[in-house]
């Protein structure tokens, strides 16, 4: 593991001389060994989190197959803080077509929607979100829908794709439009200059 | 042996500092509604695997005597001083146009030029470029040029009346950049009015008029070498560029070649640990680990919360915190390698090898910065179409371009994790070959050389999966 070839003084490393041949095949074997550990760790996300996400993979295809609003929201509802929908998200993201057909299968088997595909709701008491700044998510393609209840009256700022709507004090107000720009956006109260949710577009 | 063991005894502790340190973020750095997506579990894995590879790939396949230290430059071109005159008048003029609008535009910060121009072409801009085309700031340096004009007006005036600059103290080195970039840093990172253009203008000022008062006492040159820490900052990054400006005339170079003859006097590993650990902070900040419900931020938070501080200096207070610990923990993490390298061959002290292995951290560095800012500046920088015909954010139109908007999919998402882990690989081996290379030149025998080497090849190991892990799923929520 040493290095280099012939070493001019003392030449404690006899032996370590490498042929240009030599060379050209160690890089070789790198990057032939880096092929194989990236073939093989896109495919693990295939198998390797089956257990818990079944129920997401069901409606991400869903989603991804088809432009129905109605499935669309419900990756909205469904999507708490799960590693499991990093993971499988990740294999449409850049497995390409064979990822399809694995999830596909499942879907099958596991699709079971969630009852009631509701609007995600985002409540602002005080001029503050209730329960903290939470992440709507998005596949690129979705129907991002979601409404703004608020007890103060300002503008709703969606950054990225700069949709602004005013919502007055007690009032409440609704988006609908295409995920077509992926990345973490914030929603924010514009004059308060205070954030309220994070919508979240990751590549389909 | 029992220096191996208190190393290794060390090495432990600082594995364990860091998982300690790591927590949930309002804060972010300024001025855009967008940011990256945490890079995927496989991709995180994929890129440390060819970390691994790369850096034993290396040690078996790099050459056996110095190379880049002693390559040569062959010049190119000619510069005239007339044209070295006008870019200093640019740089004054673009600097007055910013510090102007700053102050007379509207308060709105997307829609005032200053902030973007400050912190995207000016603050990542020039790092993006420096690396490929040289130390071009250096040309347009405005506070430079100001001093230049004014010597060079009274030098006509009263030839030969001019004070002899001081001697610039040997011990201070680089010292005030090293202050200098951690003081950008605070402001971008965590000052609550960053994006407020009058705040920024005024500090663009404040920050001239340092600059002129130290190239006054200590010379021009000396001081912007040394002192003016945008310029000292450019120019780290500027060394790893194929072409060389100097004295009136363009060189090119090997890429990396310029690095090997960085000075590193006093201060020089202080300003890199500045570099690495502020972008660090960067993404730890948007982390879970950080700013998550049980994070450390809110913990910390609450805690000068309690001891009578408003909810915004308690957070200022706990973010500088941050701030300062994630540089300590990469000063110390080279140090910590710089000290296995000492126990190898027994004739260099730590202290010294620290500066002389220094250089090698630039591109660790340089890929740092290309990894967490790389969005901002395809996106944001496509703002300055819009604001260099609104300037000031009052409706006019000098270019006709006011009403372009921003393009979000110029890169896709996958596209930009693509550049951070190649950028974060690419400084990674860039950094090996400089470090393995000096290290030829520091040791006479080649065994001892490679020997040093598992200790550098251990620290940039832990850099770049520090730089993967900070972008990752894993470290962010």
């Amino acid at each position: 593991m040493t290095s280099p070839e012939s070493t001019p003084p003392g030449g404690d490393d006899s032996g370590r001389g490498l042929s240009g041949v030599q060379r050209a095949g160690i890089v070789l074997g790198a990057l032939a060994v880096l092929l194989i550990v990236f073939v093989v760790l896109q495919g693990s996300d295939d198998s390797g989190s089956p257990s818990s996400s079944s129920q997401t993979t069901a409606t991400q295809t869903a989603t991804t197959t088809t432009t129905t609003t109605e499935q669309g929201t419900s990756t909205g509802s469904t999507s708490t803080e799960d590693s499991t929908t990093g993971s499988t998200t990740d294999d449409n993201g850049s497995g390409g077509g064979g990822s399809d057909d694995d999830a596909g299968s499942e879907t099958g088997t596991t699709q079971t929607q969630p009852a009631a595909p509701a609007v995600r709701t985002v409540r602002v008491v005080n001029g503050q979100p209730q329960g903290g700044v939470s992440r709507l998510e998005y596949k690129k393609g979705d129907r991002v829908r979601f409404k703004v209840q608020s007890d103060v009256a300002d503008e709703i700022h969606v950054h990225g794709y700069d949709l602004m709507k005013d919502v007055t004090a007690g009032g409440s107000v609704s988006f609908s439009f295409t995920a077509s720009i992926e990345g973490r956006f914030e929603i924010e109260l514009e004059d308060a200059g205070t954030q309220i949710a994070e919508l979240e577009v990751k590549p389909s | 042996m029992i220096r191996r063991a208190r190393l290794a005894a060390a090495a432990a502790a600082l594995a364990g500092a860091a998982v300690a340190a790591l927590p949930d973020a309002a804060l972010a750095h300024g001025l855009v509604g967008r940011q990256d997506l945490p890079i995927p579990r496989w991709l995180f894995a994929w890129g440390a695997a060819v970390v691994l590879v790369v850096s034993f790939v290396a040690l078996a396949v790099l050459w056996p005597r110095p190379r880049l230290e002693e390559a040569r430059e062959k010049r190119v071109l000619g510069v005239p001083a007339a044209l070295e005159a006008l870019a200093g008048v640019v740089g004054i003029l673009a600097f007055a146009a910013v510090v102007y609008a700053g102050l007379a535009g509207t308060q709105t910060a997307t829609a005032n030029l200053a902030p973007t121009v400050i912190y995207v072409i000016f603050w990542v801009g020039i790092p993006f470029a420096s690396p490929l085309l040289g130390d071009v700031f250096a040309a347009f340096n405005p506070w430079r040029a100001i001093a230049r004009g004014v010597a060079w007006i009274a030098g006509r005036v009263a030839p030969g009346k001019l004070p002899a600059p001081m001697a610039y103290p040997v011990w201070l080195g680089r010292w005030p950049a090293a202050v200098g970039i951690f003081g950008f840093a605070w402001v971008e990172l965590v000052f609550v009015d960053r994006d407020d253009p009058t705040t920024l203008a005024i500090l663009a000022l404040l920050y001239a008029a340092v600059q002129l008062v130290g190239m006054s006492l200590y010379g021009i040159d000396t001081w912007t070498r040394r002192a003016d820490a945008f310029a000292v900052y450019f120019k780290l990054f500027s060394k790893l560029a194929p072409l060389h400006w100097r004295d009136r005339a363009l060189y090119r170079r090997p890429p990396l070649s310029g690095a090997p003859r960085l000075d590193a006097v006093p201060g020089t590993v202080a300003l890199l640990s500045v570099m690495i650990g502020t972008t660090s902070f960067d993404g730890l900040s948007q982390g879970d680990l950080w700013t998550g419900t049980n994070g450390i931020a809110p913990t910390l938070q609450q805690r000068f919360l309690n001891l009578g501080f408003s909810q915004e200096t308690a957070l200022q207070i706990t973010f500088t915190i941050g701030l300062l610990l994630m540089v300590c923990f990469v000063g110390a993490l080279y140090r910590l390698g710089v000290a296995g390298m000492g126990s190898i061959g027994g004739r260099h002290r730590p202290g010294e090898l620290a500066q002389r292995f220094a250089h090698s951290l630039i591109p660790i560095a340089l890929a740092y910065v290309v990894a967490h800012y790389v969005s901002l500046l395809a996106y944001q920088g496509q703002a300055m179409a819009s604001l260099a015909s609104d300037p000031l954010g009052d409706g006019s139109n000098l270019l006709g371009t006011a009403s372009a908007t921003i393009d979000y999919n110029v890169i896709s998402a996958t596209g930009i994790w693509y550049v951070q882990v190649a950028a974060l690989v690419l400084g990674h081996a860039a950094g090996l070959t400089l470090a393995h290379d000096r290290a030829l030149s520091v040791y006479p025998r080649v065994r001892d050389a490679t020997r040093s080497q598992y200790w550098m090849l251990a620290v940039m190991v832990g850099f770049t999966s520090l730089g993967l892990w900070l972008l990752s799923a894993s470290a962010q929520s």
